[in-house]
């Protein structure tokens, strides 16, 4: 499908859903919930993101008569839930005010000669995910994982694109470390 | 390791990106293929973007749909507000069911807290002795198995009352209940399991926690659903049959 038969698409189904077709906003979670769901478990884990997808479909729902289709409902969800998500870290903070972005520089350069990570376990790099501040967190899932340019998650972050590169450079650097194969048997 | 290498290593992410301008490309690649450090880097990081590109979509569990669904359900049948006329008898305890349900829940969770507590207690004070905690966790063990057979004794009578004559959800709605519950079910056993073997396992009463209120939330749901069909609306209870246990 094209992109304007896709928007064509997405505007009927979010008519539909708006009327309370049935079977529409089944047929809206269907199609979204595992990428979003994929997201919050990334950003905020696995238990607070069940309430948070939760969140993001009522709050779709309330807000779907806003989806113009200037884009795609994915990518119209997927911001939505991106910023809910956000919200949620942001709130986080707050209470657990150690959670901060800092990385040593000492992640930052490696010292060892030639490439030390072999075939890397997806399931290595999810766990070694949570183990990064949220911020650097946040810029590689969206970066690396769901493929934003620096441009649009600067926007979504409210940074700038430089705080981008270097929020992933670090993030990269520490994932490299703590999937170095010493590292993740000695976890 | 050189200067060099300081410098290359901070335009690597950028340069396995293609982000870099052609001078400064060609200066860490010239590099790189001198370098066996920072080519090793290199390598890595492809590996990692590699794999990254491979975190996919995760499925959530069924239940969040169970409880959207209900919430939405809920939202829009609230301007109605008509009296409809309510089925007698079996609504009342189902109710009181799950009201009892959530006593024994909080009574668990209570336990659970005090449980921590101790533990915290304990960790913090290293001279007290092994008995006076060992007899604490036994007596907080027997409270929340008290509460959870309360518990299960509540969730039976619910099960019962969806099994029961016109009251019965869409059968499919039903089906995919059971199958979330046991799913539940066996998540609550394991982390019980894993609290007899190591009472103080955080993990593991954090994960008895989120089960307990995985299943509360379908349990409520569930009375949300039979409470639509014995108000005269069976296409509310069948409503989320189309998207319960789908595989996305």
């Amino acid at each position: 499908m094209n992109d304007g038969g896709r928007l064509s698409a997405d505007l009927a189904l979010a008519s539909r859903c708006r009327a309370g077709s049935p079977g529409a906003f089944d047929e809206l979670y269907r199609a979204h919930a595992p990428r979003l769901f994929g997201l919050a478990c990334r950003l905020v884990g696995r238990v607070e993101a069940e309430d948070l997808l939760q969140d993001m479909f009522l709050t779709a729902h309330r807000k779907l008569g806003q989806y113009k289709g200037e884009s795609s409902l994915g990518t119209w969800l997927f911001r939505l839930g991106t910023n809910l998500c956000l919200d949620h870290l942001r709130s986080r903070r707050g209470r657990f005010a150690r959670m901060q972005d800092e990385i040593d520089d000492d992640t930052l350069v490696a010292t060892s000669s030639g490439p030390v990570l072999g075939v890397i376990d997806r399931l290595d790099l999810e766990r070694a995910l949570t183990t990064l501040p949220p911020g650097a967190r946040t810029v590689f899932v969206l970066h690396d994982v769901e493929g934003l340019e620096h441009r649009e998650i600067a926007e979504l972050l409210g940074v700038s694109e430089g705080t981008s590169k270097s929020q992933l450079h670090k993030a990269r650097f520490r994932l490299r470390a703590a999937l170095r194969p010493d590292a993740v048997r000695t976890e | 390791m050189t200067s060099d290498c300081t410098n290359v290593q901070r335009q690597l992410s950028d340069f396995a990106d293609g982000l870099l301008d052609s001078g400064a490309h060609a200066a860490v690649l010239t590099h790189v293929r001198e370098c066996a450090d920072c080519s090793g880097v290199l390598t890595d990081l492809e590996r990692l973007l590699a794999t990254a590109r491979q975190l996919g979509p995760i499925d959530p569990p069924d239940h969040v749909w169970l409880s959207v669904a209900g919430q939405l359900r809920a939202q829009s049948s609230a301007p109605l507000a008509v009296p409809a006329p309510r089925a007698r008898g079996p609504v009342w305890w189902q109710w009181a069911a799950l009201t009892a349900a959530l006593l024994a829940i909080t009574v668990a969770l209570y336990v659970i807290s005090r449980t921590r507590t101790t533990s915290t207690e304990t960790a913090a004070n290293a001279n007290a002795t092994a008995a006076p905690v060992t007899g604490s966790i036994a007596a907080v063990n027997d409270e929340l198995t008290l509460a959870m057979q309360h518990y299960e004794r509540a969730v039976a009578e619910l099960e019962a009352a969806a099994r029961a004559g016109d009251a019965t959800l869409d059968p499919s709605v039903a089906t995919t209940m059971r199958t979330s519950l046991t799913s539940i079910d066996q998540a609550i056993a394991e982390s019980r399991a894993a609290l007899l073997t190591n009472p103080d396992s955080e993990p593991a009463r954090d994960s008895l926690f989120e089960a307990l209120r995985r299943k509360i939330s379908v349990l409520q749901t569930t009375v949300n659903l039979i409470n639509d069909r014995r108000q005269g609306d069976p296409a509310g209870a069948s409503r989320p049959a189309s998207g319960v246990g789908r595989q996305s």
